[in-house]
């Protein structure tokens, strides 16, 4: 009789430890986490010279509605070799990702970046505004 | 209960094993030095640059029953520059911390690629600084030291040291500038002209160093003499002066041997090899204190970097660089 019961409450255990492990965890493609959230806004720029020093000359302008961030750069800002630095919603990502130097400086094409919310289903565009001191 | 004292016993066999086997070795007393015995050790770090020195500390000893030390010398593979030489003193830190000389010897002698110290009072025991000036020959070549020592019993020993790799950059330090003065830089000569010196070398001229207030981020600036006008307010180059050079910004690189600051960090010849200049511009406006460039000559002979010591807000500054020829 006990070995009975020994081996049923071994059954079981197994069962319970199989079941527990299986919760669903989705991920977007580039391995980040899908949530509920729906914001989608920019909320800061920054950007920064070959030195890694600001080449801002005032804070960022950034209009959510018109999906606008205007900013005015420091005389002599080679725009060639610029690191943008997004400051986005939470869970959000950036489309086009910012790999390292950019090139920022057709300033007759302002370049435009995609902001998408946390469950991914929300996309936003903002056009990089920038002009000279 | 004839299960669970079979368990006990195989525990118990298996703990005294274990405790057994981790016993520690009884620490022994290490021989002392019965011979003429040397150690030698390098104190300087960073590429071996021409014109600075390279540092050793030689240590050599002989038990006080066999004899005394009677002479010091080193001999590298390339003659050593002026300034070469084997310190024949002694050093003890005193109370206060100060560093106190005690003459061991007779000042060293060059001759060829040896430098010699003769001991002149009776030691059993010294370390003496070897400080050795890398000549221009050993640019890009390696050097080889043989330290040695010799003691009153006709015992010999010595030690090698190398070989070091010794870099293809020069140096050159505190240059001073000031704007609308001496202005123009020359890589290729590693100093700077004032405007009638360079009209006279304007094919050598690659960068003119500016002051202006305003606008307020214009301050400090590297800029070249091809660049454009908006980067050269106010300035009437000399005839002749007009090449273009790649400039880029750096901030945080202090390099030791330029700026002797508290940063341990070295530019060697492969970073200077390495730096891609392609799409830099031909200016470098707001420089601050230890702020520094990368810059590549319009002939592409030369790239250096730039570092700037200190600054002044009438319109001056020390520069010091390091250039590597392509």
């Amino acid at each position: 009789m006990t070995k009975i019961y020994k081996t049923l409450i071994a059954i079981l255990l197994a069962a319970a430890i199989a079941v527990s492990c299986s919760k669903d965890v989705p991920v977007d493609e580039d391995g980040l986490l899908i949530t509920e959230r729906q914001e989608c806004f920019v909320s800061n720029f920054e950007l920064l010279g070959s030195d890694f020093v600001t080449v801002r000359a005032a804070v960022p302008v950034i209009d959510t509605t018109a999906q606008t961030i205007s900013v005015t750069v420091l005389f002599g800002t080679d725009l060639k070799n610029v690191y943008p630095q997004f400051t986005l919603a939470t869970d959000c990502k950036l489309d086009p990702k910012v790999t390292g130097r950019t090139d920022l400086s057709d300033l007759a094409n302002p370049k435009k970046y995609t902001v998408v919310s946390g469950n991914r289903k929300i996309r936003k565009e903002y056009s990089l505004n920038i002009k000279f001191q | 209960m004839h299960f669970i004292t079979k368990n006990i016993a195989v525990l118990v066999v298996f703990s005294t094993l274990l405790f057994s086997s981790c016993q520690k070795d009884e620490y022994v007393v290490p021989d002392p030095v019965s011979d003429l015995t040397n150690d030698c050790i390098k104190r300087t770090i960073g590429p071996n640059i021409v014109s600075l020195p390279i540092e050793f500390a030689y240590a050599m000893a002989i038990p006080k029953s066999k004899g005394k030390l009677v002479s010091a010398q080193v001999e590298a593979s390339i003659a050593g520059a002026t300034g070469t030489y084997l310190e024949h003193r002694s050093f003890y830190t005193n109370t206060s911390g100060v560093d106190v000389p005690v003459t061991v010897g007779t000042p060293s002698s060059n001759e060829g690629k040896a430098t010699k110290v003769s001991f002149s009072v009776d030691t059993t025991a010294a370390t003496l600084r070897y400080f050795y000036v890398i000549p221009e020959e050993a640019r890009g070549q390696s050097v080889t030291f043989t330290f040695t020592a010799t003691s009153s019993n006709g015992q010999t020993v010595s030690y090698k040291m190398g070989p070091y790799t010794i870099a293809k950059m020069g140096i050159k330090k505190n240059i001073a500038v000031s704007n609308g003065n001496v202005a123009y830089i020359s890589i290729e000569n590693m100093v700077a002209y004032n405007a009638a010196e360079a009209a006279a070398n304007a094919s050598k001229v690659d960068l003119v160093y500016l002051y202006r207030a305003t606008p307020t981020t214009f301050t400090h600036a590297l800029v070249s003499p091809g660049a454009e006008s908006a980067y050269l307010p106010g300035v009437t180059l000399p005839s002749g002066v007009n090449r273009s050079s790649k400039v880029r910004k750096v901030f945080n690189l202090q390099d030791r041997n330029l700026a002797n600051l508290q940063f341990g960090i070295y530019v060697d010849d492969k970073d200077l090899q390495e730096v891609d200049l392609t799409d830099a511009p031909n200016y470098a406006l707001g420089l601050r204190a230890e702020a520094g460039t990368w810059v590549e000559t319009a002939d592409k002979k030369y790239k250096a970097y730039i570092f700037l010591n200190s600054i002044n807000a009438n319109g001056s500054a020390v520069i010091s660089m390091l250039r590597y020829a392509l």
